[in-house]
């Protein structure tokens, strides 16, 4: 076994071009805030224009063809890149653009050449910012009971209903959902997934005023919003994957929600609290010499390295495109209900210091304040950690012999 | 990075595998469970004859000379069964004691023979003051002529009914005269007429007491030949033999989670399948997240020790991590069977005593995440 990526002089080569590269494009004044509720427009404009400019050099979506607006590379060189923008606190997309990521994967699993030729080179060029519209109103957890409809006329479907918890600060230019196109038909062959341009007439937007935004391993999505579309005329030509046949190209995305692509990043709350422990002084003495907060530095660790390690190994079956099973839910499982149990051992080793992102008296400028409500909010993103057992229970086959397989990647 | 196995390791699992499914059926395991040495001879010299005992000694001493990860994958798959016996003892925690500490002549002398089966090594550290630390060793050898007289209790030794020799710690000066932590390791006859030893009854399996009466022990037989650097011989062999263990409780973690899901389908009641309901499942999958936590925190830590990297960290994660979840893991299966669970010919309770058995050999859950903490520098 070799848990470490190790690196070849052509990936080393690659890291100074792409190190020189940002030295030159991330703007010197870009900074991130804790909150990412207090992103300014100015702030995510920087972010949208670092965006294009990755995108036109295929580094956007890397692993995706160039045909497409990808750049061929292989994961070993993506990692370079991650690697290298996580130096800067940022990833690929640098901003929100969760649509994108899970959509565009669909895309490319389940579109035909000409929807490929049409909707991937502006998403992985970085030219359309994409959100994705899921959960309704009466469609949480029981996603294929959404009841959006979706009913063809002509060259058009028109869609009538409400979509929530969506999106991001400063909007988008592109959106997909899930919606009925069937009500005849059985569950999960009764619906169509489609692209549908933000500024359609028909579609209003509201803003949610939420605990915090959280986002499934995403980058910071700042706000979430609820959508209402009423009578909107999208093209026939935007359904992907064929009629009634969403719910299919809707496992792509799933399976990357429930964590099946894996994940390699370090978890900069827990290295920072540890940190922090181990450097602040109370009563004359480091926190980390007081045996109680050492014991919830040993808590924390534990299940961060765990967590690390599921991502890990999670990363190397869906790179390595092994055979993957349960693995992805387990770790958007264990990591949904670890950071709630971490941000209660925070809660204890630091007191009411967690709670406050007073400028004067919190620790790391509030990043453990947020982190508080955002381990909360977290649980639920991209499935509940209650439909994460339910599908592990499927893959590992309990009470079944007939195992559910994991969503398709490629 | 490629966290799957080597081909040469895939070999070695899938025949250690076979062999146990056929050698070591239930009803063997039950039957051997509360025996002295939890072996017979005759698996016993099978298990030389396949080269377990002799893995990780060096070829010049007639082993195979494996890394630390073939020597998991090995143990891992003895864990399923869960295979009883004096292998860990002997040939992974005694072995590395003694390629640590011995001299070229003690290395000779009991390797080979290890090997080969005819040489069976326990290793005797804890005491009445039971634990993991320094100060818990006390039964003095007190030195007499050329000969060190060891007197005293050992309680809770592993495989010691098993064993020719025993590696045995004992205090040959206080701690604070600048000669390290004042332990010395002697290799003892477990033959000798004053040495007794006794199988601890109880719900635990080949513990034993040992006790020393005036038992005379050649200078010569110090480990080693130098007195007074037993505990740093017993810190640097645990770092390479911690993760083996772990990595058999990973094998019995499996085993279990195997038998609960295979029970989750077969099982009815209320005309279904007992796995179709959620509260059944929730054991389950809180077992195979242990399971899979126990897997790789260990496989990190022998990949960095076979590497060479500073593994000091991992192996302390590996451990804490692992006791836990093998008693955990347990706990879920006897969940999900009930009744049928808890009849000892159904297999399970093999492992829930096992976990027992093993939660603290070489040091527990909460000691490994004090010394973790030390470890990272906290």
């Amino acid at each position: 076994m070799d848990f470490e990526v190790t690196y070849t002089a052509e990936q080393e080569a690659f890291r100074a071009e792409v190190r020189g590269w940002l030295s030159q494009n991330v703007p010197a004044d870009l900074t991130q805030p804790v909150d990412p509720a207090d992103l300014t427009l100015q702030q995510y404009h920087m972010l949208r224009e670092l965006g294009r400019r990755l995108g036109t050099k295929g580094w956007l979506y890397p692993t995706y063809p160039q045909a497409y607006g990808g750049g061929d590379m292989s994961v070993d060189f993506v990692i370079i890149l991650e690697e290298e923008l996580d130096r800067y606190g940022l990833h690929l997309p640098p901003y929100y653009d969760s649509g994108g990521r899970l959509g565009g994967a669909s895309i490319f699993v389940w579109g035909t050449e000409e929807q490929k030729q049409h909707f991937l080179p502006p998403i992985f060029r970085g030219e359309w910012r994409t959100w994705q519209l899921l959960s309704e109103p009466n469609a949480g957890s029981d996603l294929a009971g959404v009841q959006t409809r979706g009913v063809r006329d002509g060259d058009s479907y028109v869609i009538n209903g409400q979509k929530i918890y969506i999106g991001s600060l400063y909007g988008c230019e592109m959106m997909w959902t899930i919606v009925v196109t069937d009500p005849e038909a059985p569950r999960h062959h009764n619906l169509g997934w489609l692209m549908i341009p933000y500024d359609l007439p028909g579609i209003e937007v509201r803003p949610m005023e939420l605990l915090t935004a959280g986002g499934e391993g995403g980058a910071s999505p700042g706000l979430k919003h609820t959508i209402f579309f009423d009578n909107v005329r999208v093209p026939a030509f935007n359904l992907v994957g064929g009629e009634n046949n969403g719910w299919q190209v809707a496992t792509t995305h799933l399976e990357l929600e429930h964590g099946g692509g894996g994940i390699v990043r370090r978890n900069r709350v827990v290295d920072q609290f540890l940190e922090y422990c181990t450097t602040t002084k109370h009563n004359g003495a480091t926190l980390s010499q007081n045996p109680d907060v050492r014991e919830d530095m040993v808590e924390v660790y534990v299940k961060s390295e765990i967590n690390r390690l599921f991502g890990l190994r999670t990363y190397w079956l869906s790179h390595a495109h092994k055979p993957r099973s349960y693995e992805g839910p387990q770790g958007s499982y264990y990591r949904k209900v670890t950071a709630l149990e971490m941000a209660e051992t925070m809660l204890r080793a630091l007191g009411p210091y967690a709670m406050t992102n007073d400028p004067q008296w919190s620790p790391l400028h509030g990043l453990l304040e947020h982190y508080q409500r955002a381990a909360v909010v977290g649980l639920h993103p991209g499935g509940t950690t209650d439909i994460q057992k339910v599908v592990m229970s499927r893959r590992i086959g309990i009470g079944r012999t007939a195992k559910e397989q994991a969503g398709r990647l490629r | 990075m490629d966290l799957g196995l080597t081909e040469a390791q895939e070999i070695l699992k899938t025949a250690t595998a076979d062999f146990v499914r056929q050698e070591y059926d239930k009803d063997t395991l039950i039957a051997l469970e509360n025996t002295p040495t939890g072996i017979t001879p005759e698996l016993f010299q099978q298990a030389a004859d396949l080269g377990w005992l002799g893995i990780l000694i060096p070829e010049s001493y007639g082993g195979t000379d494996r890394s630390l990860t073939d020597t998991a994958v090995l143990f891992e798959e003895l864990g399923r069964g869960p295979v009883l016996g004096p292998h860990f003892s002997s040939s992974v925690l005694g072995t590395l004691i003694v390629l640590l500490g011995g001299s070229e002549d003690q290395k000779q002398e009991l390797l080979p023979g290890v090997a080969q089966g005819t040489t069976v090594l326990s290793v005797a550290v804890t005491e009445p003051q039971y634990g993991w630390n320094p100060d818990t060793v006390q039964m003095p050898a007190s030195p007499q002529g050329g000969h060190y007289v060891l007197n005293g209790t050992k309680l809770f030794v592993h495989d010691a009914q098993a064993a020719t020799h025993l590696l045995c710690a004992a205090r040959t000066a206080t701690p604070d005269n600048g000669s390290g932590h004042g332990i010395t390791f002697f290799v003892v006859d477990a033959n000798s007429p004053s040495v007794s030893i006794r199988t601890l009854p109880g719900w635990m399996s080949q513990v034993d007491e040992i006790r020393f009466d005036n038992v005379r022990v050649p200078a010569a037989d110090i480990l080693g030949g130098m007195p007074g650097n037993g505990w740093d011989i017993l810190e640097a062999a645990s770092m390479g033999a911690i993760p083996v263990l772990c990595a058999y409780q990973v094998g019995s973690c499996q085993a279990v989670v195997d038998m609960s899901v295979a029970y989750s389908r077969t099982r009815h009641q209320f005309s279904q399948p007992i796995g179709r309901f959620q509260r059944v499942q929730d054991h389950i999958i809180g077992a195979v997240n242990h399971l899979d936590a126990a897997r790789w925190t260990t496989y990190e830590a022998l990949w960095k020790l076979d590497s060479g990297r500073d593994a000091r960290s991992s192996v302390h994660l590996a451990k804490a991590v692992t006791s836990e979840a093998y008693l955990k893991v347990c706990a879920g299966g006897h969940e999900v069977h009930a009744g049928v669970g808890v009849m000892r010919e159904y297999g399970l309770t093999l492992h829930t005593q096992r976990s027992r058995t093993l939660y603290h050999l070489l040091g527990d859950a909460r000691y490994h995440r004090r010394r973790l903490a030390d470890a990272l520098g906290w």
